[in-house]
Protein backbone atom coordinates (compact mmCIF):
# COMPACT_ATOMS: atom_id res chain seq x y z
CA UNK A 1 0.00 0.00 0.00
CA UNK A 2 2.85 2.15 0.81
CA UNK A 3 4.42 1.74 -2.51
CA UNK A 4 1.22 2.45 -4.81
CA UNK A 5 0.76 5.90 -2.58
CA UNK A 6 4.44 6.52 -3.41
CA UNK A 7 3.64 5.78 -7.09
CA UNK A 8 0.68 7.97 -7.59
CA UNK A 9 2.26 11.19 -5.65
CA UNK A 10 5.15 10.92 -8.51
CA UNK A 11 2.36 10.53 -11.25
CA UNK A 12 0.31 13.91 -9.47
CA UNK A 13 3.70 15.34 -9.69
CA UNK A 14 4.28 14.87 -12.83
CA UNK A 15 1.06 16.38 -13.40
CA UNK A 16 1.31 19.39 -12.04
CA UNK A 17 4.85 20.19 -13.42
CA UNK A 18 3.33 19.94 -16.90
CA UNK A 19 0.74 22.22 -15.84
CA UNK A 20 3.69 24.49 -14.69
CA UNK A 21 5.71 24.40 -17.63
CA UNK A 22 2.79 25.33 -19.97
CA UNK A 23 2.66 28.28 -17.99
CA UNK A 24 5.86 29.09 -19.29
CA UNK A 25 5.03 29.35 -22.74
CA UNK A 26 4.76 32.94 -23.79
CA UNK A 27 4.99 34.65 -26.93
CA UNK A 28 8.56 36.11 -27.80
CA UNK A 29 8.18 40.32 -28.22
CA UNK A 30 10.62 42.79 -28.90
CA UNK A 31 11.14 46.54 -27.20
CA UNK A 32 8.06 49.18 -28.68
CA UNK A 33 10.75 51.93 -28.18
CA UNK A 34 12.93 50.46 -30.78
CA UNK A 35 10.12 49.22 -33.32
CA UNK A 36 9.20 51.36 -35.73
CA UNK A 37 5.63 50.37 -37.99
CA UNK A 38 3.88 51.68 -41.32
CA UNK A 39 1.82 50.29 -43.73
CA UNK A 40 3.24 50.34 -47.62
CA UNK A 41 0.87 50.28 -50.63
CA UNK A 42 2.33 48.34 -53.43
CA UNK A 43 1.58 49.38 -56.97
CA UNK A 44 3.47 46.53 -58.47
CA UNK A 45 1.39 43.41 -56.55
CA UNK A 46 -1.76 45.96 -55.61
CA UNK A 47 -1.68 44.60 -52.02
CA UNK A 48 -0.93 46.82 -49.01
CA UNK A 49 2.15 45.10 -46.84
CA UNK A 50 2.77 46.09 -42.94
CA UNK A 51 6.10 46.81 -42.11
CA UNK A 52 7.83 46.39 -38.88
CA UNK A 53 11.37 47.53 -38.34
CA UNK A 54 13.41 46.92 -35.51
CA UNK A 55 15.93 49.52 -34.84
CA UNK A 56 19.78 49.14 -33.51
CA UNK A 57 20.49 50.86 -30.15
CA UNK A 58 21.46 54.74 -30.29
CA UNK A 59 19.78 54.77 -33.60
CA UNK A 60 20.01 57.96 -36.08
CA UNK A 61 18.59 57.79 -39.70
CA UNK A 62 20.63 60.65 -40.24
CA UNK A 63 23.87 58.68 -40.11
CA UNK A 64 22.96 56.23 -42.40
CA UNK A 65 24.77 53.19 -43.74
CA UNK A 66 22.87 50.65 -41.61
CA UNK A 67 22.67 47.20 -43.22
CA UNK A 68 19.10 45.81 -43.29
CA UNK A 69 17.66 42.17 -42.75
CA UNK A 70 14.60 41.58 -44.57
CA UNK A 71 12.58 39.00 -42.76
CA UNK A 72 9.73 37.20 -44.75
CA UNK A 73 6.92 36.08 -42.73
CA UNK A 74 7.52 38.82 -40.75
CA UNK A 75 4.69 39.12 -38.94
CA UNK A 76 5.78 35.29 -37.10
CA UNK A 77 9.52 35.77 -37.18
CA UNK A 78 10.31 39.67 -36.29
CA UNK A 79 10.38 39.53 -32.86
CA UNK A 80 12.74 36.35 -32.73
CA UNK A 81 15.01 37.39 -35.44
CA UNK A 82 15.16 41.52 -34.07
CA UNK A 83 15.88 40.58 -30.47
CA UNK A 84 18.76 37.98 -31.93
CA UNK A 85 20.78 40.66 -33.81
CA UNK A 86 20.37 42.81 -30.83
CA UNK A 87 21.77 39.85 -28.71
CA UNK A 88 24.58 38.93 -31.65
CA UNK A 89 25.52 41.99 -32.08
CA UNK A 90 25.74 43.15 -28.02
CA UNK A 91 28.17 39.92 -27.75
CA UNK A 92 30.20 40.81 -30.64
CA UNK A 93 30.48 44.44 -29.64
CA UNK A 94 29.87 45.32 -33.94
CA UNK A 95 27.01 47.68 -35.11
CA UNK A 96 23.26 45.91 -35.10
CA UNK A 97 21.54 46.17 -38.05
CA UNK A 98 17.63 47.53 -39.35
CA UNK A 99 15.82 44.67 -38.97
CA UNK A 100 12.27 45.21 -41.41
CA UNK A 101 9.60 42.55 -41.31
CA UNK A 102 7.27 42.07 -44.14
CA UNK A 103 3.81 41.41 -43.57
CA UNK A 104 1.33 39.36 -45.60
CA UNK A 105 -0.11 41.43 -48.05
CA UNK A 106 -1.13 39.18 -50.44
CA UNK A 107 -1.68 35.17 -49.69
CA UNK A 108 2.16 33.90 -48.84
CA UNK A 109 2.37 31.31 -51.56
CA UNK A 110 1.17 33.77 -54.13
CA UNK A 111 4.13 36.51 -52.99
CA UNK A 112 6.73 34.12 -52.39
CA UNK A 113 6.26 31.53 -55.50
CA UNK A 114 7.93 32.34 -58.50
CA UNK A 115 5.52 30.39 -61.06
CA UNK A 116 1.78 29.91 -61.27
CA UNK A 117 0.82 25.71 -60.95
CA UNK A 118 -1.71 24.18 -59.65
CA UNK A 119 -1.13 24.68 -56.15
CA UNK A 120 -4.08 27.35 -55.69
CA UNK A 121 -3.15 30.82 -56.03
CA UNK A 122 0.73 31.07 -56.94
CA UNK A 123 3.15 32.98 -58.57
CA UNK A 124 3.46 36.31 -57.62
CA UNK A 125 7.35 36.38 -56.78
CA UNK A 126 8.15 38.26 -59.84
CA UNK A 127 6.17 40.76 -59.06
CA UNK A 128 6.78 40.60 -54.79
CA UNK A 129 10.44 40.94 -55.63
CA UNK A 130 9.84 44.29 -57.37
CA UNK A 131 7.88 45.33 -54.88
CA UNK A 132 11.11 45.04 -51.97
CA UNK A 133 13.19 45.98 -54.81
CA UNK A 134 11.57 49.22 -56.30
CA UNK A 135 8.97 50.00 -53.29
CA UNK A 136 10.11 48.76 -50.03
CA UNK A 137 13.81 49.25 -49.84
CA UNK A 138 14.26 52.96 -51.61
CA UNK A 139 11.82 53.65 -48.55
CA UNK A 140 13.90 52.55 -46.26
CA UNK A 141 17.12 53.61 -48.02
CA UNK A 142 15.20 57.35 -47.64
CA UNK A 143 13.55 57.35 -44.14
CA UNK A 144 15.95 55.03 -42.33
CA UNK A 145 19.28 55.03 -43.45
CA UNK A 146 19.79 51.61 -44.89
CA UNK A 147 22.65 51.34 -46.60
CA UNK A 148 22.63 51.29 -50.69
CA UNK A 149 24.88 48.59 -51.34
CA UNK A 150 24.10 44.76 -52.18
CA UNK A 151 26.41 43.63 -49.84
CA UNK A 152 23.87 45.18 -46.69
CA UNK A 153 21.43 43.53 -47.65
CA UNK A 154 19.81 40.24 -46.49
CA UNK A 155 16.84 38.32 -47.04
CA UNK A 156 15.85 35.77 -44.34
CA UNK A 157 12.74 33.31 -45.42
CA UNK A 158 11.47 30.21 -43.79
CA UNK A 159 9.86 27.22 -46.01
CA UNK A 160 8.08 29.27 -49.30
CA UNK A 161 9.65 32.17 -47.52
CA UNK A 162 13.21 30.02 -48.48
CA UNK A 163 12.02 29.61 -51.79
CA UNK A 164 11.31 33.09 -52.20
CA UNK A 165 15.13 33.52 -50.85
CA UNK A 166 16.39 30.76 -53.29
CA UNK A 167 14.37 32.71 -56.24
CA UNK A 168 16.02 35.93 -55.52
CA UNK A 169 19.71 34.57 -55.35
CA UNK A 170 18.86 32.96 -58.71
CA UNK A 171 17.16 35.66 -60.42
CA UNK A 172 17.72 38.88 -59.13
CA UNK A 173 21.56 38.58 -57.36
CA UNK A 174 22.32 42.11 -57.64
CA UNK A 175 19.98 42.96 -55.06
CA UNK A 176 20.38 40.96 -51.68
CA UNK A 177 24.28 40.14 -50.82
CA UNK A 178 23.34 38.00 -47.98
CA UNK A 179 20.92 34.85 -47.51
CA UNK A 180 19.36 32.91 -44.60
CA UNK A 181 17.59 30.24 -46.56
CA UNK A 182 15.53 27.89 -44.02
CA UNK A 183 13.83 24.83 -45.28
CA UNK A 184 13.35 26.21 -49.25
CA UNK A 185 10.74 24.48 -50.60
CA UNK A 186 13.14 24.03 -53.51
CA UNK A 187 11.20 21.18 -55.25
CA UNK A 188 8.65 23.60 -55.83
CA UNK A 189 7.12 22.81 -60.03
CA UNK A 190 10.02 20.93 -60.24
CA UNK A 191 12.50 22.48 -59.09
CA UNK A 192 12.68 25.69 -61.21
CA UNK A 193 14.30 27.70 -59.21
CA UNK A 194 17.39 25.48 -60.21
CA UNK A 195 16.94 26.12 -63.58
CA UNK A 196 16.83 29.94 -62.61
CA UNK A 197 20.04 29.24 -61.09
CA UNK A 198 21.76 28.08 -64.13
CA UNK A 199 20.34 30.13 -66.70
CA UNK A 200 21.86 33.02 -64.54
CA UNK A 201 24.81 31.69 -63.33
CA UNK A 202 27.05 32.83 -65.85
CA UNK A 203 25.99 36.38 -64.63
CA UNK A 204 26.35 35.55 -60.82
CA UNK A 205 28.86 33.12 -60.15
CA UNK A 206 31.61 35.87 -59.49
CA UNK A 207 29.61 37.63 -56.91
CA UNK A 208 30.05 37.95 -53.88
CA UNK A 209 27.75 35.58 -51.67
CA UNK A 210 26.97 34.89 -48.06
CA UNK A 211 24.32 31.92 -48.33
CA UNK A 212 23.26 30.10 -44.83
CA UNK A 213 21.46 27.15 -46.00
CA UNK A 214 19.41 25.58 -42.85
CA UNK A 215 16.98 22.94 -42.68
CA UNK A 216 15.60 19.77 -40.15
CA UNK A 217 16.73 16.53 -40.28
CA UNK A 218 13.70 15.04 -39.83
CA UNK A 219 11.91 16.65 -42.82
CA UNK A 220 11.73 13.47 -44.58
CA UNK A 221 8.00 13.83 -46.59
CA UNK A 222 10.63 13.22 -49.53
CA UNK A 223 10.77 15.98 -51.25
CA UNK A 224 13.34 18.56 -48.85
CA UNK A 225 16.48 16.77 -48.50
CA UNK A 226 17.88 15.92 -51.85
CA UNK A 227 17.17 19.17 -53.55
CA UNK A 228 18.63 20.97 -50.53
CA UNK A 229 21.93 19.24 -51.07
CA UNK A 230 21.86 20.41 -54.73
CA UNK A 231 21.63 23.82 -54.29
CA UNK A 232 23.68 23.35 -51.42
CA UNK A 233 26.40 21.34 -53.86
CA UNK A 234 25.89 23.48 -56.65
CA UNK A 235 27.01 27.16 -54.75
CA UNK A 236 29.37 25.59 -53.15
CA UNK A 237 30.85 24.23 -56.81
CA UNK A 238 30.47 27.18 -58.87
CA UNK A 239 30.47 30.33 -56.68
CA UNK A 240 34.03 31.64 -56.51
CA UNK A 241 33.47 34.20 -53.73
CA UNK A 242 30.79 32.59 -51.38
CA UNK A 243 30.76 32.08 -47.51
CA UNK A 244 28.77 29.19 -47.42
CA UNK A 245 27.14 26.72 -44.59
CA UNK A 246 24.78 24.29 -44.30
CA UNK A 247 23.24 23.07 -41.14
CA UNK A 248 20.86 20.31 -40.59
CA UNK A 249 18.94 20.76 -36.84
CA UNK A 250 18.91 18.03 -34.91
CA UNK A 251 15.59 16.00 -34.62
CA UNK A 252 13.48 18.17 -35.52
CA UNK A 253 10.89 18.84 -38.41
CA UNK A 254 9.95 21.47 -40.43
CA UNK A 255 8.76 23.81 -38.48
CA UNK A 256 10.72 23.46 -35.62
CA UNK A 257 14.04 23.76 -36.87
CA UNK A 258 13.09 27.18 -38.52
CA UNK A 259 13.82 29.16 -34.84
CA UNK A 260 17.20 27.01 -34.18
CA UNK A 261 18.22 27.72 -37.69
CA UNK A 262 17.14 31.34 -37.75
CA UNK A 263 19.13 31.88 -34.43
CA UNK A 264 22.26 30.02 -36.33
CA UNK A 265 21.79 31.67 -39.53
CA UNK A 266 21.64 35.29 -38.05
CA UNK A 267 25.35 34.14 -36.28
CA UNK A 268 26.37 32.90 -39.34
CA UNK A 269 26.04 36.36 -41.05
CA UNK A 270 26.67 38.79 -38.18
CA UNK A 271 30.28 36.43 -37.87
CA UNK A 272 31.18 36.62 -41.83
CA UNK A 273 29.52 39.77 -43.32
CA UNK B 1 -5.16 25.77 -32.16
CA UNK B 2 -2.16 23.20 -32.86
CA UNK B 3 -0.92 24.68 -29.17
CA UNK B 4 -4.59 23.94 -27.80
CA UNK B 5 -4.88 20.32 -28.88
CA UNK B 6 -1.56 19.11 -27.61
CA UNK B 7 -2.26 20.46 -24.01
CA UNK B 8 -5.92 19.87 -23.74
CA UNK B 9 -4.45 16.06 -25.27
CA UNK B 10 -1.60 16.23 -22.45
CA UNK B 11 -3.79 17.31 -19.35
CA UNK B 12 -6.32 14.88 -20.18
CA UNK B 13 -4.05 11.87 -20.07
CA UNK B 14 -1.62 13.05 -16.85
CA UNK B 15 -4.44 13.68 -15.10
CA UNK B 16 -6.15 10.72 -15.98
CA UNK B 17 -3.07 8.98 -14.83
CA UNK B 18 -1.94 10.99 -11.61
CA UNK B 19 -5.13 11.41 -10.10
CA UNK B 20 -7.22 8.20 -11.07
CA UNK B 21 -8.11 6.52 -7.75
CA UNK B 22 -7.27 2.62 -7.47
CA UNK B 23 -10.94 0.81 -7.92
CA UNK B 24 -11.43 -3.00 -6.77
CA UNK B 25 -10.96 -5.57 -9.80
CA UNK B 26 -14.27 -7.10 -8.26
CA UNK B 27 -15.59 -9.97 -10.45
CA UNK B 28 -13.17 -8.81 -13.52
CA UNK B 29 -10.25 -11.26 -14.63
CA UNK B 30 -6.98 -9.98 -14.42
CA UNK B 31 -4.34 -10.44 -17.20
CA UNK B 32 -0.44 -10.03 -16.35
CA UNK B 33 1.02 -10.95 -19.32
CA UNK B 34 -0.36 -9.94 -22.89
CA UNK B 35 1.29 -9.62 -25.96
CA UNK B 36 -0.53 -7.36 -28.36
CA UNK B 37 0.71 -7.31 -32.17
CA UNK B 38 -1.15 -4.08 -34.16
CA UNK B 39 -0.42 -2.17 -37.40
CA UNK B 40 -1.54 1.47 -37.36
CA UNK B 41 -0.89 5.06 -38.66
CA UNK B 42 1.25 8.43 -37.53
CA UNK B 43 -1.64 11.15 -37.45
CA UNK B 44 0.85 13.08 -40.11
CA UNK B 45 -1.93 12.59 -42.75
CA UNK B 46 -1.32 8.75 -42.49
CA UNK B 47 1.43 8.43 -44.85
CA UNK B 48 3.92 6.48 -42.24
CA UNK B 49 2.77 2.54 -41.85
CA UNK B 50 3.25 1.26 -38.40
CA UNK B 51 3.94 -2.55 -37.52
CA UNK B 52 4.23 -2.62 -33.99
CA UNK B 53 3.64 -5.23 -30.85
CA UNK B 54 2.81 -4.39 -27.58
CA UNK B 55 4.20 -6.61 -24.61
CA UNK B 56 2.32 -6.24 -20.97
CA UNK B 57 2.87 -7.16 -17.77
CA UNK B 58 0.67 -6.67 -14.83
CA UNK B 59 2.54 -7.88 -11.80
CA UNK B 60 -0.56 -5.91 -9.56
CA UNK B 61 -4.07 -5.56 -10.56
CA UNK B 62 -3.30 -1.51 -11.00
CA UNK B 63 0.27 -1.46 -11.83
CA UNK B 64 1.42 -2.21 -15.19
CA UNK B 65 4.66 -2.07 -17.23
CA UNK B 66 5.00 -2.38 -21.02
CA UNK B 67 7.48 -2.67 -24.00
CA UNK B 68 6.26 -1.29 -27.40
CA UNK B 69 8.56 -2.39 -30.33
CA UNK B 70 7.98 -0.17 -33.49
CA UNK B 71 9.11 -1.00 -37.71
CA UNK B 72 7.87 2.24 -39.53
CA UNK B 73 8.03 2.48 -43.12
CA UNK B 74 7.76 6.24 -43.51
CA UNK B 75 5.89 8.39 -46.47
CA UNK B 76 4.69 4.89 -48.04
CA UNK B 77 2.68 6.30 -50.17
CA UNK B 78 4.31 8.78 -51.84
CA UNK B 79 7.94 7.37 -53.09
CA UNK B 80 8.71 9.84 -56.30
CA UNK B 81 7.29 13.86 -56.01
CA UNK B 82 8.55 16.28 -58.53
CA UNK B 83 11.78 14.30 -59.76
CA UNK B 84 12.36 13.30 -55.78
CA UNK B 85 12.86 9.58 -55.45
CA UNK B 86 12.87 8.40 -51.86
CA UNK B 87 14.75 5.24 -52.04
CA UNK B 88 14.43 4.44 -48.41
CA UNK B 89 12.69 5.54 -45.44
CA UNK B 90 12.04 3.73 -42.15
CA UNK B 91 12.26 3.78 -38.77
CA UNK B 92 12.88 1.45 -35.18
CA UNK B 93 11.43 1.94 -31.84
CA UNK B 94 12.06 0.64 -28.97
CA UNK B 95 10.54 1.70 -25.49
CA UNK B 96 9.52 0.74 -22.32
CA UNK B 97 7.29 2.28 -20.08
CA UNK B 98 5.25 2.23 -16.43
CA UNK B 99 1.72 2.92 -15.77
CA UNK B 100 -1.79 2.12 -14.60
CA UNK B 101 -4.50 -0.08 -15.63
CA UNK B 102 -8.53 0.51 -15.18
CA UNK B 103 -10.75 -2.14 -15.43
CA UNK B 104 -14.61 -2.41 -16.59
CA UNK B 105 -17.22 -4.72 -17.38
CA UNK B 106 -15.67 -5.71 -20.62
CA UNK B 107 -12.37 -3.56 -21.02
CA UNK B 108 -9.58 -2.34 -19.50
CA UNK B 109 -7.92 1.05 -20.13
CA UNK B 110 -3.79 1.35 -19.50
CA UNK B 111 -1.69 4.68 -19.15
CA UNK B 112 1.74 4.70 -19.22
CA UNK B 113 4.64 6.91 -18.85
CA UNK B 114 7.43 5.19 -21.72
CA UNK B 115 10.60 6.07 -22.48
CA UNK B 116 12.98 4.90 -25.24
CA UNK B 117 15.11 5.47 -28.48
CA UNK B 118 14.28 6.01 -31.90
CA UNK B 119 16.34 5.04 -35.11
CA UNK B 120 15.62 6.83 -38.56
CA UNK B 121 17.16 6.03 -42.05
CA UNK B 122 16.18 8.18 -45.00
CA UNK B 123 17.49 8.23 -48.71
CA UNK B 124 16.20 10.67 -51.36
CA UNK B 125 17.64 11.21 -54.87
CA UNK B 126 16.87 13.96 -57.32
CA UNK B 127 17.23 12.70 -60.77
CA UNK B 128 15.40 15.85 -62.47
CA UNK B 129 16.54 15.21 -66.35
CA UNK B 130 18.31 18.86 -66.20
CA UNK B 131 20.60 18.17 -63.68
CA UNK B 132 23.35 16.21 -62.35
CA UNK B 133 21.86 13.30 -59.90
CA UNK B 134 22.10 14.06 -56.44
CA UNK B 135 21.21 11.76 -53.32
CA UNK B 136 20.85 12.96 -49.78
CA UNK B 137 20.86 10.08 -47.20
CA UNK B 138 20.03 11.08 -43.25
CA UNK B 139 20.54 8.73 -40.24
CA UNK B 140 19.64 9.51 -36.64
CA UNK B 141 19.24 8.22 -32.99
CA UNK B 142 16.52 10.51 -31.20
CA UNK B 143 15.63 9.63 -27.51
CA UNK B 144 11.61 8.91 -27.92
CA UNK B 145 9.45 9.81 -24.73
CA UNK B 146 5.88 9.87 -24.07
CA UNK B 147 2.41 8.68 -23.25
CA UNK B 148 0.72 5.96 -24.01
CA UNK B 149 -2.93 4.72 -24.07
CA UNK B 150 -4.10 1.30 -24.17
CA UNK B 151 -7.43 -0.12 -24.58
CA UNK B 152 -7.99 -3.82 -24.46
CA UNK B 153 -11.46 -5.20 -25.09
CA UNK B 154 -13.14 -8.89 -24.48
CA UNK B 155 -11.79 -10.71 -21.75
CA UNK B 156 -10.60 -13.95 -23.60
CA UNK B 157 -7.36 -15.20 -24.44
CA UNK B 158 -7.72 -13.59 -28.02
CA UNK B 159 -9.19 -10.06 -27.44
CA UNK B 160 -9.24 -6.54 -29.39
CA UNK B 161 -6.37 -4.02 -28.70
CA UNK B 162 -6.48 -0.50 -29.19
CA UNK B 163 -3.51 2.17 -28.50
CA UNK B 164 -2.79 5.63 -29.05
CA UNK B 165 0.97 6.94 -28.21
CA UNK B 166 1.58 10.77 -27.71
CA UNK B 167 5.05 11.58 -28.20
CA UNK B 168 6.85 13.83 -25.35
CA UNK B 169 9.63 14.81 -27.67
CA UNK B 170 11.21 16.96 -29.27
CA UNK B 171 8.89 19.02 -27.21
CA UNK B 172 8.61 19.95 -24.20
CA UNK B 173 11.94 17.48 -23.59
CA UNK B 174 14.42 18.92 -25.69
CA UNK B 175 13.13 22.34 -25.47
CA UNK B 176 10.28 24.58 -25.11
CA UNK B 177 9.48 26.30 -27.93
CA UNK B 178 6.25 25.18 -29.05
CA UNK B 179 6.98 25.37 -32.88
CA UNK B 180 8.86 21.87 -31.68
CA UNK B 181 5.64 20.49 -31.34
CA UNK B 182 5.35 19.66 -35.05
CA UNK B 183 7.58 16.77 -34.77
CA UNK B 184 5.53 15.45 -31.97
CA UNK B 185 2.27 15.88 -34.07
CA UNK B 186 3.99 14.06 -36.72
CA UNK B 187 4.34 10.96 -34.66
CA UNK B 188 1.24 10.78 -32.84
CA UNK B 189 0.62 6.78 -33.31
CA UNK B 190 -2.77 5.15 -33.48
CA UNK B 191 -2.73 1.47 -33.58
CA UNK B 192 -5.12 -1.30 -33.73
CA UNK B 193 -4.31 -5.69 -33.40
CA UNK B 194 -5.35 -7.88 -32.15
CA UNK B 195 -4.03 -9.18 -27.88
CA UNK B 196 -2.97 -12.54 -26.97
CA UNK B 197 -3.17 -13.28 -22.75
CA UNK B 198 -0.20 -15.52 -21.98
CA UNK B 199 -0.95 -15.63 -18.73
Amino acid sequence: MKNSNAYYHILRTVAVLQILSLAACKEEAFSPMQTREFSIPSVLTGATYNIKVGLPSHFDASTGGYAAIYVLDGEENFALVANQCQEISNARETQNVLVVSIGYGRDRNMDYTPTATGMGTTGGAPEFLNFIKNELIPKMEQDFGAATTRESRTVLGHSFGGLFATYAFAHDNDLFGNYIMLSPSIWYDNEVVLKYESQNRAVNKDQRQLVYLGQGEMENAGRMQAPFEAFYEIIGKNYSDVRLTKNLEKQLDHVGSKNPNIRKGLNFYFQNR
Amino acid sequence: MKTLTIISFLLFLTCTIGFAQPTSLGKYPARTLTVEPGIGIHTNFGTDLLLSTLVQWTPEPHVSFASHSSFNINNITQREFNNIKTNYNYSLNQKFGVGTTLYAKRSSHSFFLMAGAKYTAYKETLHNPDFVPVSSAISSWSPDYGMMYSLKKGWKKYFFTFRMYLPLYPWPMKGSDINYSDSNMNNVALEFGVGIKLK
